[in-house]
């Protein structure tokens, strides 16, 4: 009997560490104090791949290639102390226990950016960025079917600008 | 010695008579030492640990709730915006955070490619 409990109580955890994704940190964190939230729906970008002539300034890249690649995006700004260290480590078990790649790892002035993206050599399927420092998380996920040329392009193309 | 055709003849009376006729004498003591005997059982089965009847309700609640995990749906998170616009500019600004966080570790890259190649500038020079 004890083998038994101790299956579904390993099953039980194997299932909810499944279970961790951008949705359920979104979902845990967003309603607390200090922390910024936003949420992009699937049906929202099918919106936005809808605006015709998706034009943006000079100054600004144009992202409608990649729009209509998306499929949600997660965004928690942590200010809060008391719930920082919670959200970092939860942030660490999803991508650990996803197939997440770390793509980049920069430590500067105390903070310590790392940036994973999940997928294969032609496609993004998912992309995690974790930025931590003394008195901040930030946790981006972008999920969809991303062409890699054209992640890429676009944020080398931000960063020249 | 009766045969056994003149055993199987007998009344249930007859047999229970000869029965008491033959009876093989008590052994001094066998009742109490009977009764010790089944009384020492009757402790060790109340020591010996059972299962808690909670166990198979336990397991049952735990294979409902990993049940409902897999089955159930899981309710979405509210859009934050109803303005595709607003949203496009909220996912702007998002590459545009990745971009600068991306930056950073691109300007550590180029500082430390400049402090690598420093011995080899110098030697270079002091060759020439």
């Amino acid at each position: 009997m004890k083998n038994i409990i101790v299956f579904f109580a390993a099953l039980l955890l194997s299932l909810s560490a499944a279970a961790q994704n951008g949705k359920s940190i979104y979902q845990k964190y967003s309603d607390a104090e200090n922390v910024s939230a936003v949420y992009v729906s699937p049906a929202m970008f099918r919106m936005i791949g809808r605006i015709p002539d998706l034009e943006v300034g000079e100054d600004n890249v144009n992202l409608s290639p990649i729009i209509h690649s998306l499929t949600g995006l997660y965004i928690l700004n942590s200010e809060n102390a008391s719930i920082n260290s919670a959200l970092r480590s939860d942030a660490e078990r999803f991508i650990n226990a996803g197939r997440y790649e770390l793509l980049m790892e920069a430590k500067d002035s105390g903070e310590t950016v790392r940036m994973y993206t999940i997928g294969n050599d032609r496609t993004i399927e998912g992309f995690v960025m974790l930025a931590v420092d003394a008195g901040e998380v930030t946790f981006i996920c972008l999920d969809g079917q991303m062409p890699r040329k054209d992640f890429e392009g676009l944020i080398a193309k931000q960063m020249a600008d | 010695m009766k045969t056994l055709e003149e055993i199987e003849n007998l009344s249930l009376e007859e047999l229970e008579m000869k029965a008491a006729e033959n009876a093989a004498p008590v052994p001094d003591g066998l009742e109490r030492r009977l009764r010790q005997a089944l009384a020492a059982r009757e402790l060790a089965e109340a020591a010996r640990p059972r299962p808690a009847r909670w166990i198979p309700y336990a397991s049952l609640a735990v294979a409902a709730a990993a049940a409902a995990l897999v089955v159930l749906p899981q309710r979405g998170p509210k859009d934050t915006f109803d303005d595709p616009l607003l949203a496009y500019a909220e996912v702007e600004k998002a590459f545009q955070t990745i971009s600068e966080k991306m930056a950073v570790g691109t300007d550590i890259l180029r500082d430390a490619e400049q402090t690598a190649g420093m011995p080899y500038n110098t030697l270079n020079k002091i060759q020439k």
